[in-house]
């Protein structure tokens, strides 16, 4: 077997019996699931009255918040934001990816980390994420003993234990906290009520990352937003479980900078935590998206992954179908939406496991049939001028 | 990347149009072919056994898909489509199989109080592949010359024997707004006798899409057969398909993506079943003992 044929055997043991307890131990996430639904369709319907609102909720909270167009404009906000020769800790953020963050910053002779284990394996690797939630998927025990020790000198080899591995690398990003001058997150879900940005993690870098250094920058999608903080909280449990890790070790909230009211109740910022707050809410084809009536169901995604686990195109293919970050099926409308590429869709075999595992019911298969419409009529365009 | 793909997709869709519109079948053939399984049931009537060709022509999809990229290359000519007639055709088993299957399956038909016509040569394709291919509005348009053929032959009820036509079918009715009934064999066939014990590869159409699935089980257990289960293979969320859908696409992913299954369900039980023509043609080269439903149980 080849090291993803292993890698992927290995996670599918690990997962799928893992989410199927979670569901029959919790079974109030399944409601959940359904309840989100209904409060996603609600904001795709009405998508810009949902920035709208959120944009305001977030200047409330003392927060600068800005709206970008496509990943050009993301890019120059955040430039602005950050300057140059600046230390930054970065917690794995897939539209961070979608903008390419890193090398943006880097460009401009910053230095990002990424404190996700996953996405520092991937970092230190040079490679590519092989799924939205487990970016490193494709990197076996035996892989990762040896990038560790080959890149980093670490005494460990391809015989180590997973706890082994873990344990070295935890030494050594938190070293990496305590020069950071910025922190980078995305956002699992951003209510547009309150400005409040929810991350559901279980290493303990998210809520490092949102509190330690002085200022947070917050990269999302406009496909994020819900009406409530209570829907947002709903959001990042539902999500965890579906990824097979419920309960999530965290769950942070971030509104605004930090603050305080412990003298006379006046509520005053900075406090101890950052004195900066930006949310950068990104659209890049999320808008266009929410008015085609076949595309729009793609927008109600909350990105657990679990359908990649059912597809057998994914299940081959791994990260070599799509673009990531946006793989597997959910990736395959994804990869539409932001890229414009519709070629990824014709891949799909309408197997259909995908609809059935998704929390909020997504019929990806019927999403995906629209998108392989698109591309045969953009190739009728396409050939008709080149014959 | 995207241009080759688009290419291979635009001379499909001028190759299989074309022969639709003159055969009603999507590749040049003999139709004859596969109106010899039978000859004593009537022509037409208001409730026919509609076969669509999967069974018979099951082993020509891979065939076709094998010489895709020449008809690619070759802008789909029909010159290379009329050469297709001449060097493509079912092999001799393949064909008597096919056979056998749909006896029996208008034979539980019968034995279940149902009886039924046949169109013979007269028979359309379903243009099931236009539809899983995203050509919505080639399917549309051909969809609305088979059910006009129905109407011109008195059917008003079409009893279907393979996934990917009950649920072209379905979707027909819809997007065409169509009252023709479209029943599925499984669901009327009863009193049956069969023996063994399966792991069932669940036809991604009947138990995904079509719901199916639990039918399915029904028929096999209440004929005697034992089935075999896994929830990480066999189950409506986690069971796959066979990859027999992206042949047109890709013939190597498709490949795999049959290998990759085939050991998932071998690994269940070395007797598997299917109920689909296109999966046992997948699977087939991976999984020795290899059955159509129709195959085990009458």
């Amino acid at each position: 077997m080849s090291d993803w044929q292993i890698a992927i055997e290995r996670a599918l043991e690990n997962n799928i019996p893992k989410v199927e307890e979670i569901l029959n131990q919790y079974p109030y996430l399944k409601d959940y699931g359904v309840q989100l639904r209904q409060t996603k369709e609600e904001v795709v319907n009405n998508l810009e009255k949902y920035v709208k609102q959120t944009m305001e909720s977030v200047k409330r909270t003392g927060g600068k918040v800005y709206l970008a167009k496509d990943a050009e404009e993301a890019r120059e906000i955040l430039k602005d934001i950050v300057g140059s020769n600046k230390k930054i800790v970065m917690a794995k953020t897939n539209v961070g990816h979608e903008i390419n963050v890193t090398e943006t910053l880097e460009a401009k002779n910053n230095q990002v980390f990424e404190t996700d284990l996953g996405a520092y394996l991937i970092q230190l690797s040079h490679g590519e994420s092989s799924h939205i939630v487990f970016p490193s998927l494709h990197l076996t025990r035996e892989n990762i003993g040896e990038l560790l020790h080959d890149k980093l000198n670490m005494p460990v080899n391809r015989n180590s234990t997973i706890e082994e591995l873990v344990a070295q690398v935890r030494q050594f990003l938190r070293q990496r906290y305590m020069e950071a001058d910025i922190g980078i997150t995305g956002a699992n879900s951003i209510s547009a009520d309150s400005g409040s940005v929810a991350l559901v993690e279980n290493e303990g870098n998210i809520r490092i990352d949102t509190v330690f250094p002085p200022v947070h920058i917050v990269i999302t999608g406009i496909d994020k937003i819900v009406p409530t903080l209570d829907d947002a909280l709903k959001e990042v449990m539902v999500q965890s479980a579906y990824a097979g890790l419920y309960p999530p070790t965290y769950i942070n909230v971030s509104s605004g900078p930090s603050s305080t009211a412990d003298i006379e109740l006046k509520r005053v910022s900075p406090a101890t935590g950052p004195k900066e707050f930006h949310v950068i809410l990104l659209d890049n084809g999320r808008m266009e998206a929410s008015k085609d009536p076949d595309m729009k169901e793609a927008l109600l995604c909350i990105k657990c992954g679990r359908c990649y686990f059912s597809c057998p195109v994914y299940r081959v293919k791994g990260s070599s179908w799509g673009q990531p970050p946006y793989g597997g099926p959910t990736g395959a409308m994804w990869t539409a939406i932001v890229n414009k590429d519709y070629e990824t869709a014709n891949y799909c075999t309408h197997s259909g496991g995908c609809r059935e595992v998704c929390p909020v019911q997504i019929n990806i298969p019927k999403v995906l049939e629209h998108i392989k419409w698109l591309f045969i009529d953009e190739g009728q365009n396409n050939l008709s001028v080149t014959p | 990347m995207a241009q080759k793909l688009q290419r291979q997709l635009s001379a499909i869709k001028k190759v299989m149009v074309g022969t639709l519109n003159k055969n009603y079948v999507p590749f040049p053939v003999d139709k004859s072919l596969c109106s010899r399984w039978t000859n004593d049931l009537s022509h037409g009537g208001e409730t026919i056994i509609y076969t669509s060709f999967m069974y018979q022509l099951a082993s020509l999809f891979k065939s076709y898909e094998k010489y895709l990229p020449t008809f690619s290359n070759m802008g789909g000519s029909s010159r290379m489509a009329s050469l297709g007639k001449l060097f493509i055709k079912p092999k001799k088993e393949d064909l008597e199989r096919s056979y056998a299957i749909l006896r029996n399956i208008s034979a539980m038909l019968k034995k279940a109080g149902i009886n039924h016509g046949y169109l013979y040569d007269d028979e359309p394709y379903s243009g099931g592949l236009l539809l899983e291919l995203g050509m919505i509005n080639e399917f549309k348009e051909y969809g609305g010359k088979v059910l006009q053929k129905f109407k011109d032959n008195g059917v008003r009820r079409v009893i279907t024997v393979d996934p990917h036509t009950t649920n072209a079918m379905e979707r027909m009715k819809k997007l065409l707004n169509s009252d023709i009934e479209v029943v599925n064999y499984l669901t009327l066939i009863k009193g049956l006798s069969g023996n063994g014990q399966f792991v069932i590869h669940d036809p991604c159409l009947y138990t995904r899409y079509l719901d199916l699935g639990e039918t399915m089980r029904d028929v096999l257990t209440n004929a005697g057969i034992k089935v075999k289960e896994d929830i990480m293979v066999t189950s409506k969320e986690y069971g796959t398909c066979c990859g027999g859908p992206l042949g047109p696409v890709d013939l190597e992913l498709s490949s795999k993506i049959a290998e990759d299954r085939a050991r998932k369900l071998l690994s269940v039980s070395d007797k598997v079943l299917v109920a689909c023509p296109l999966c046992y043609q997948n699977l087939s080269p991976y999984i020795k003992n290899i059955k159509d439903i129709a195959e085990v149980v009458s």
